[in-house]
């Protein structure tokens, strides 16, 4: 036994092991019907004695070798990078890209298939190059449609050529490894519920300067300040340029919390709820609120934009659901960390489950989203 | 050329080239030849892209339903050839493979039609070798494979571009190379050859290596067996005749231990007669006898009885025979044969010295004799009588009734000479002055030959004369027996041996004298055959010894061939150690002496002389190597082969920039290499045109489509070379 494992360690071992990793071979029906050929030769060779079925028989084998040889030359030397996006959206088609090299001095690749592979299967992306020259490369571009929030881990490429004969298919893998963040769908939201969110948040808007009527502040002019701001009023008193600031009637904060406790039979409805909360911050973001996402214990922070809204898109695409059983940590999950008075805004909690015995005191937030709510507004999710 | 039309004209061509073996091996009678060609030639036209026969073509369809009752209807001729015509599987299977071949070849449309013709063309390929081993093997086995090639790999090619509008073509920044050409290309064309000639190569090795555990349970004899005359029990004067003028090879004879020269004529001696009644000769003893073996390796002792064994007078000669299929189980060999080895498991012999198996062989057999060759004792040309055994007396004087005009011819013949072998001598000369050789003698019908022969006709062949001199010695008492066999005189200079046909067959004669033993003479005039010296006829002979060099390498190839390969691949190799071990030492040995006696003289003034002087050779050879570590590593970039050229000259540039630190002009990390080229510039003008040569050609290397040339690469690091030097020469 201990003869058998250190064996198993031993570097020749894995050597071969890794080979065997990299390299695999499967007959194709012709070379099914080729080696039954061979093996009748061979039989017949035996049998009679003659040595032009020997030949013959050396021809087949030979066949066999030169086409091993041929797909092994197609295989080896080839270098495989591949570029992806840092997050992409589920549902959406998006192109991924493959630069093949062929890094043989003399001797061009053909006909290879590639393949993604993923979760130890080859998935098939339709990739083909049937010729690729000798120090040559190329740029395969693929479209990928994710339909599940989360990580995807492509671990490698795997090429595959019948060449020359078709008579053996061969296979080989290398390491492309990548992970690719897939957000939750964004879905579009009734235009009504978003306005009345964004009406009810209208007293906790921040005075900010901004287009807008209210004056905000009085200073002194500066260069390139629009001279219709001038306050002329003041400025006569105080002898001295004053412009008038006004004060941003639409920028008001939002926090979105989300609730990741449900029970396995919500597991439906908490994930139609990371695509509403999706969709939401994506139509925030789309009319420039200042925005922060509270999930579980992750916070996005307070911000706007496409980067931020990218930033709150990776947390939802990586929230997990907590099943009540987890017990206080999870509850304490659901409470806000404010930090600090100056990030406070209208609070929007959606709560895919509540716990009935606690329901009193988890979620205060100026609007909450239950569980029926929910259901109504995704339906169509 | 299109790939389709490619593709279509191999499949034609694997198809044709098996057929040809076919009928190269006359397994496909006429009637069937015929048509098969006629249908193998419109599908190569029709395949080579002739518009006419493809239009022509194009008009004759026949339904799919018309196509299965014709391969209905080809299986029922195969079933009344096996039961009926062939009444045997072999010749019955390969008339219908060749059927199925024609009806295969035109309906050429899905590829499963392909692969079933594929799957006819190996059976007919396979059949082919089961029927023959002539040498025309060779080139219809080489474009069977050279076909096998471009057509297996035309049919897979077909079938990826086939799949190409289902894959997604990928966004290339060159698509041209991703996707295949649609016509044969020049580089396809030599890739496809080169495979070929690599398949070729793999497949002589293979076969050479493979090993041979034969069983031979279902071995079928190759077939036909050459008819030979004058080799049976009784020989009916004249029978000879009939082969003289047919050019079919018997064997062929290699003497491996004669010089080239004095290769006019050898005699290889089949059987010999005594008994001679007039029109026939025949043996008076049947019995034969098994040989015995000697030493080891199966070799027979044949040495005849009544012969004398090997002395000073007789000669040594060794043949190589490679025998062809004969009705006749004789052996021949040089006369007399010693001994004798082969791959038979039992040899027999008569009285006369004629050698036996125990059946006809039926298939080629090769053996290898000794023999010794008599000459006349000195003493025995000048005895004017010789006192001859009982024995040989009781056999060897007998003459047939009636035969007195030819005894009073012999006399009269023999009446100035003095001694036997005077005697012999006149009867020969008067046999090779007075008689003219004629293959047109047919003498076989006539009731008295030999008369007619001597008296009357005065025309004859080797049998008239041969017959005619043993006759005429016995009537003047000396004892002589006739003997058949061959007079190989055609001397293959390339393949080093003499080639025997059923022309060359002969008969001649044996004259016995006591001392010296049965002495051969030839009393059949020299005729002048008219031997072609011209062109054709070395280019047949150079074809003879090509077959059989084909029949010794691959027909009869066996285990025991592939252990002498195997010897001798060690003899070689213990040969050629012991060459260079013996080289080494003669040019060690002296190198040795001169260090033994420095090392003494060393440890006679100094006692650690020696260590201090390996230390100090050491250091050296370490700070050479240091020093020249760049050039070294300058040599190893350029010379050594790099997986791409662009890391050539990124090493290069990486080198050069280490290069330009050592003075003291360090690469800000933020730099580019243009910046960097411009800092050096402003701080070592000196390194200025260098740097930014190689860091141009960098540029180039790196980041545009046109590769360096070596020509650029080495200017590269001939201006590495040269900043090396000036750092070299500012310290």
């Amino acid at each position: 036994m201990h003869l058998l494992i250190s064996l198993r360690t031993a570097p020749a071992f894995s050597f071969v092991r890794g080979l065997s990793r990299r390299r695999s071979i499967r007959l194709t029906s012709e070379g099914t019907k080729f080696l039954l050929f061979t093996f009748g030769i061979g039989l017949a060779a035996i049998n009679t004695g003659n040595n032009l079925f020997y030949l013959l028989l050396a021809m087949m084998l030979s066949l066999i070798v030169i086409s091993g040889l041929l797909s092994e030359h197609c295989l080896r030397r080839l270098e495989f990078r591949r570029h992806v996006p840092d997050l992409i959206i589920a549902n959406e088609p998006t192109t991924l890209t493959l630069s093949v090299a062929n890094r043989n001095r003399h001797l061009p690749s053909f006909s290879l298939r590639l393949f993604d592979v993923v979760e130890g299967q080859d998935v098939d992306r339709g990739l083909a190059i049937h010729l690729l020259p000798a120090q040559s490369s190329v740029l395969l571009s693929y479209p990928l449609l994710a339909t599940k929030r989360g990580w995807i881990r492509l671990e490698a490429t795997r090429a595959q050529t019948l060449f020359p004969f078709g008579l053996f298919l061969k296979k080989g893998r290398y390491p492309t490894e990548a992970h690719l963040l897939v957000s939750p769908p964004i879905k579009p939201l009734t235009v009504r519920f978003v306005d009345e969110l964004v009406g009810e948040g209208q007293g906790e808007s921040l005075p900010r300067r901004g287009d807008g009527t209210q004056l905000y502040n009085l200073r002194l002019y500066r260069s390139g300040d629009d001279s219709r701001a001038i306050h002329w009023m003041t400025t006569a008193r105080t002898s001295q340029l004053i412009v008038r600031e006004t004060e941003a009637e639409d920028q008001r904060r939002i926090i979105v919390v989300l609730s990741i406790v449900a029970p396995e039979e919500c597991e439906s409805l908490f994930e139609r709820s990371v695509t509403f909360v999706a969709s939401l911050l994506s139509q925030l973001a789309d009319r420039a609120y200042p925005v922060r996402l509270i999930v579980g214990t992750e916070d996005s922070g307070l911000g706007s934009g496409s980067a931020h809204l990218l930033v709150m898109l990776r947390l939802l695409a990586l929230c997990e659901r907590q099943s009540p059983e987890a017990g206080g940590i999870a509850r304490h999950g659901e409470r806000i960390p404010l930090t600090h008075e100056g990030e406070r805004g209208y609070t929007v909690a959606i709560v895919p489950w509540l716990d009935q015995a606690a329901s009193t005191n988890t979620v205060q937030a100026d609007r909450v989203l239950h569980a029926a709510q929910l259901e109504e507004l995704t339906h169509a999710f | 050329m299109p790939f389709d039309q490619a593709f279509a004209l191999s499949s034609v061509l694997l198809a044709t080239t098996a057929f040809s073996g076919l009928v190269l091996a006359k397994s496909v009678p006429l009637w069937l030849a015929l048509p098969t060609t006629i249908i193998l030639i419109i599908s190569l036209l029709q395949a080579r892209g002739g518009f006419s026969v493809r239009r022509a073509m194009a008009q004759i369809t026949v339904s799919p339903a018309l196509w299965n009752v014709l391969l209905i209807g080809a299986f029922v001729l195969f079933l009344v050839d096996l039961t009926v015509i062939s009444r045997d599987l072999l010749p019955a299977g390969i008339h219908f493979l060749v059927v199925l071949m024609s009806i295969k070849v035109v309906t050429l449309q899905q590829r499963r039609d392909y692969q079933h013709l594929y799957a006819i063309s190996l059976m007919s390929i396979l059949a082919s070798a089961a029927l023959t081993t002539d040498a025309w093997y060779v080139p219809i086995f080489l474009l069977y494979l050279l076909t096998a090639v471009w057509t297996l790999l035309l049919y897979h090619l077909t079938q990826e571009t086939g799949k190409g509008s289902v894959v997604v073509r990928p966004a290339s920044t060159a698509p041209c190379h991703t996707t295949f050409p649609s016509r044969i290309t020049h580089r396809f064309f030599w890739l496809t050859n080169g495979t070929a000639v690599m398949t070729i190569a793999l497949t002589l090795t293979i076969f050479f290596l493979i090993p041979r555990i034969g069983a031979g349970m279902l071995q079928k004899t190759s077939g036909e067996t050459l008819r030979t005359t004058g080799f049976s029990e009784r020989v009916d004067l004249g029978t000879i005749g009939s082969v003289k003028q047919d050019p079919q090879i018997v064997m062929r004879v290699e003497l491996p231990d004669q010089p080239a020269v004095e290769k006019d004529r050898l005699y290889l001696r089949g059987l010999a007669y005594d008994q001679y009644n007039g029109r026939s000769w025949s043996h008076s003893e049947t019995r034969r006898r098994s040989l015995t073996f000697v030493g080891e390796g199966r070799i027979f002792l044949a040495r005849p009885t009544g012969s004398r064994s090997a002395d000073s007078l007789s000669v040594p000669i060794r043949q190589d025979i490679l025998l062809e299929t004969l009705d006749t189980a004789v052996l021949f060999a040089a006369p007399f044969a010693e001994h004798v080895s082969g791959e038979f498991l039992t040899l027999q012999t008569d009285a006369m010295g004629g050698l036996y198996l125990p059946f006809p062989p039926s298939s080629r057999i090769r053996y290898s004799v000794t023999s010794q060759v008599p000459r006349l004792a000195q003493d025995e040309r000048t005895a004017s009588i010789l006192a001859y055994p009982d024995s040989i007396r009781s056999h060897y004087l007998q003459v047939p009734v009636g035969s007195q005009q030819v005894a009073d011819l012999a006399h009269r013949v023999t009446q100035e000479a003095t001694t036997p072998f005077g005697r012999t001598l006149a009867i020969q000369q008067h046999l090779l002055e007075n008689y003219r050789y004629s293959l047109e003698a047919d003498t076989g019908t006539l009731s008295h030959p030999l008369e007619e022969f001597l008296f009357t006709r005065k025309t004859g062949y080797c049998e008239h004369y041969a017959t005619a001199m043993v006759v005429m010695l016995r009537t003047v008492g000396i004892p002589a027996r006739l003997v058949t066999g061959f007079l190989a005189t055609e001397w293959n200079e390339y393949g080093g041996y003499f080639t025997v046909r059923q022309r060359d067959a002969h008969a001649w004669v044996e004259v016995y004298f006591p001392h010296s033993g049965w002495v051969i003479m030839d009393p059949t005039p020299t005729v002048n055959t008219l031997v072609a010296t011209n062109r054709w006829e070395s280019i047949r002979r150079l074809g003879e010894s090509v077959r059989l060099q084909w029949d010794r390498l691959f027909v009869r190839y066996s285990a025991k061939d592939q252990l002498a390969v195997v010897h001798g691949v060690r003899e070689g190799s213990d040969a050629l150690r012991e060459r260079v071990s013996r080289w080494g030492s003669l040019i060690s040995a002296p190198i040795d002496q001169i260090f033994s006696r420095l090392t003494h003289v060393a440890r006679t003034f100094q006692p650690g002389m020696v260590e201090l002087a390996t230390g100090v050779s050491v250091i050296g050879l370490a700070l050479l190597l240091l020093m020249l570590r760049d050039r070294i590593g300058l040599w190893a970039t350029t010379h050594l082969p790099t997986s791409h050229p662009q890391l050539a000259i990124v090493q290069l540039y990486a080198r050069m920039v280490r290069t330009v630190e050592r003075h003291g002009v360090g690469k800000p990390p933020s730099a580019t290499a243009s910046e960097f080229a411009k800092l050096v510039e402003r701080e070592w003008k000196a390194a200025g045109p260098m740097v930014a040569d190689v860091t141009a050609l960098y540029h180039q290397g790196r980041y545009s489509r046109t590769p360096l040339t070596a020509g650029e690469l080495s200017r590269a690091a001939e201006q590495v070379g040269r900043l090396q030097s000036l750092i070299h020469l500012a310290r």
